[in-house]
């Protein structure tokens, strides 16, 4: 006998090779059922890595732009409120010029000066305006910042501090996002409340009243350069949300090139493990059912 | 001499050796379907020939032996790759439980660092808002929670293991004292001269067995087998097997012991080395870079939160309760310390409206905390890593798995029984069975010519 022997027994042979194909057949179901290529991190151990490193990077840009969300509305009621600001002062400086006007008699400077004392009073609940609770002008103080004190020359006291806060809007990009009171309203520039007082005090004395009007003026200048602040700081969060907006797109893109399945490739390779896998059954199947024996008769 | 008894006797003994080779068929096609059987060859020999004079008469045909076929070397490298089969069949099993730890989901130990400074990085938007500050413990305690359960699961799967070795070792017993006593049948039978295959064929299967639980190595010498571990303690000499027990080591678990001196490091292959492997370096390892982790970030959040303020307008004080030195078994009890949100440091002043430290506490995440990585790169090594030693093993597995098919097939093709073949041996030896019986018949024929020759004459 020279013919080389081969194995009578092809089963466990043909066994792996089923066992093998219904893995893949398992693995490509799995792929294309959550559409993702990394299941396990075995799948592909430094793809699994990666997913978790920009899964991170997704979760802080998400962040960032809940934070945003969050002190844009604080930006808009700073900036509404300085705008309320700056017309209510813009009506007091004209109330002024009326005062200033030598034809009117004492009760309508009396009249103008109430007026007046009534916009101080709208210009200080202003000043104290809050936003979710919190004092937006106190700086970093939890505290109702202006408070009247006939004390002071201008009638009220800043209690709260000269703090400031930043938020972070990106990696590394941390945005201030308040100016303290003392700074926007009783600055050394321009202290509105200043202002209003001395032109109340000159229109009751008829005296003066020019000058406090050019105060105002000043006063009023500073507090619209104040205001610039938060215009530039909503312009940056929007720009900054723009931008993470991108950002978000790429990560995802990447989470794609690298986690997601090709569901052409998978659905192909689906397809030929069940072809091998029918073939490999029909080779079971067709496994010699008889020998030499059944024909021996 | 010749003569008619003469070619009488020769045609019996064909018949005979005829019949064991008969015997040989039948016992194959028997054990077709017998794990570990080696197939039967009839030996037959010429008999001595008789010289007389010029002629030389045959003296028929001898049956010298039913013999087995092995290849004793093609078992041996069986045996060593199954070895490696039980080892890496072991380890990539466990593996694959211990890879579910790491796998991601929305509420893996990443998501939950992730989670936990984002929810600290919206304190900064509203510093005094307790509702944010209260979510950011609760997240902690989220953090710390699935730090807790991946080291207990690990912990129990470790638990298993240990139990496991326990239960293999118990195995290996059973089978290497099966051996022993085999080993002395075959050396009796074959110490009178006879035919020991069938012992010799369960000693093979016994073999192949104790080789996926325990790196052995055969000695086989004339009549005789000694089996030893790799680092060459005896588990078997000849009718003797020497058990291996098990004692309790200082972490708790069962170290393995061969006649006194303690093999636990020493095992390098079979299911005994992959589960000791599992047990003792790749899950230890793993269990330790999560106190690492763990402890790193714990000690970095609880420094940056003294960097500030609470609330109150006190100096911050810890938020999780402070590791050991060492850090050992951290991850396992990991516990957020303060219930109380307004124990958060977020101000840089002690101002209550400022959140100058949340920076400070937000930086961690990208921090050097543990192995010189931010938290997510250490994390994401530690999952890179069980990936590779799943995918790795894995790998290994099927080419020792393909390397094993082969050779059992090459084992197949020598000792395996070919049902083919067999019909055609009893065909065979059926019809020289035929003929032979038809030489009795003729020279019965031959003998009564013979006997009635006297009655011829007369």
């Amino acid at each position: 006998m020279s013919s080389i022997r081969v194995n009578p027994y092809p089963m466990p042979d043909l066994l792996a090779a089923l066992e093998q194909l219904q893995q893949q057949q398992t693995n490509a179901t799995l792929e294309l059922g959550t559409g993702s290529s990394i299941n396990k991190p075995s799948d592909n151990p430094a793809g699994a890595a990666q997913l978790i490193k920009i899964n991170n990077l997704s979760s802080q840009v998400d962040s960032f732009q809940l934070s945003i969300g969050s002190i844009s509305g604080q930006f808009s009621t700073a900036d509404s409120t300085l705008s309320s600001v700056v017309t209510v002062l813009q009506r007091a400086i004209s109330l002024g010029v009326e005062g200033a006007n030598g034809t009117l008699s004492d009760a309508d400077r009396a009249a103008v000066a109430a007026e007046v004392t009534g916009i101080q009073s709208q210009l200080l609940s202003l000043a104290n305006t809050s936003y979710q609770g919190q004092y937006i002008f106190a700086g970093t103080a939890n505290t109702q910042p202006f408070i009247v004190d006939p004390t002071q020359g201008s009638g009220v006291r800043y209690v709260g501090n000269t703090g400031t806060n930043s938020v972070a809007i990106g990696n590394g990009y941390q945005l201030q996002v308040n100016l303290p009171g003392s700074q926007i309203f009783t600055g050394t520039g321009g202290n509105i409340f200043l202002a209003i007082n001395d032109l109340i005090t000159s229109l009751n004395s008829n005296t003066g009243i020019g000058a406090a009007v050019t105060e105002l003026g000043n006063a009023f200048s500073y507090v619209t350069g104040q205001r610039v602040f938060y215009g530039n700081a909503l312009n940056q969060t929007q720009s900054q949300q723009t931008y993470l907006s991108s950002e978000t797109v790429s990560l995802s893109q990447q989470l794609n090139e690298i986690g997601a399945a090709n569901i052409a490739d998978v659905a192909s390779q689906l397809a030929n493990d069940q072809t091998a896998q029918t073939a490999t059954l029909e080779a079971i199947g067709k496994t010699p059912q008889s020998s030499l024996f059944d024909y021996l008769k | 001499m010749s003569s008619l008894f003469g070619a009488l006797s020769i045609a019996t003994g064909a018949l005979g050796a005829e019949q064991g080779a008969m015997d040989a068929t039948t016992n194959n096609v028997a054990n077709a379907n017998t794990p570990g059987y080696s197939r039967l060859r009839p030996v037959l020999t010429e008999s001595d020939p008789v010289v007389e004079g010029s002629v030389t008469y045959g003296e028929g045909v001898t049956l010298q032996k039913l013999e087995s076929l092995r290849d004793p070397i093609l078992q041996l490298r069986i045996e060593d790759e199954t070895q490696q089969q039980g080892q890496l069949n072991t380890f990539v099993s466990a593996m694959q439980q211990a890879q579910v730890q790491f796998t991601s989901t929305s509420s893996d130990i990443a998501s939950q660092i992730s989670n936990f400074f984002s929810s600290l990085n919206q304190v900064s938007t509203d510093p005094t808002n307790l509702s944010l500050r209260q979510s950011v413990l609760t997240v902690a305690g989220n953090m710390a929670t699935v730090f807790n359960n991946t080291s207990d699961s690990l912990s129990q799967q470790q638990t298993n293991l240990d139990l496991s070795v326990t239960q293999t070792v118990q195995q290996v017993n059973t089978l290497t004292g099966q051996i022993a006593s085999l080993n002395t049948q075959i050396s009796q039978l074959q110490g009178t001269g006879q035919d020991a295959s069938a012992f010799e064929d369960q000693r093979d299967v016994a073999i192949g067995q104790l080789s996926s639980l325990i790196d052995v190595s055969t000695i086989n010498s004339d009549n005789s087998l000694t089996l030893t571990t790799s680092n060459g303690t005896a588990l078997v000499v000849g009718g003797q097997s020497f058990s291996l027990s098990t004692q309790t080591n200082a972490s708790g678990f069962q170290d393995v012991y061969a006649q006194g001196v303690d093999v636990t490091s020493k095992l390098t292959s079979g299911q005994l080395a992959g589960l000791i492997q599992v047990r003792d370096q790749t899950i230890p390892g793993l269990l330790s870079n999560l106190d690492t982790l763990a402890s790193g970030l714990a000690n970095a959040l609880n420094a940056a939160n003294a960097k500030g303020f609470d609330l109150n307008g006190n100096p911050g004080g810890n938020i999780f309760v402070p590791p050991s030195v060492s850090g050992q078994g951290y991850a396992a009890n990991m516990a957020v310390l303060i219930t109380d949100p307004s124990l958060i440091a977020a101000s840089s002043d002690g101002s209550q409206g400022s959140n100058g430290n949340v920076a400070v506490l937000a930086a961690v995440q990208n921090q050097a905390v543990a192995g010189g990585q931010t938290p997510t790169d250490y994390y994401s090594n530690i999952v890179a890593s069980v990936g590779n030693d799943v995918a790795n093993g894995t790998a290994e597995l099927s080419s020792t798995q393909l390397v094993l098919n082969q050779l059992q097939d090459q084992l197949g093709s020598i000792s395996g029984v070919s049902l083919d073949e067999e019909a055609s041996n009893m065909v065979q030896y059926q019809r020289a069975y035929d003929a032979a019986a038809n030489v009795v018949t003729t020279i019965n024929d031959m003998l009564f010519t013979v006997i009635n020759m006297s009655t011829l004459t007369t």
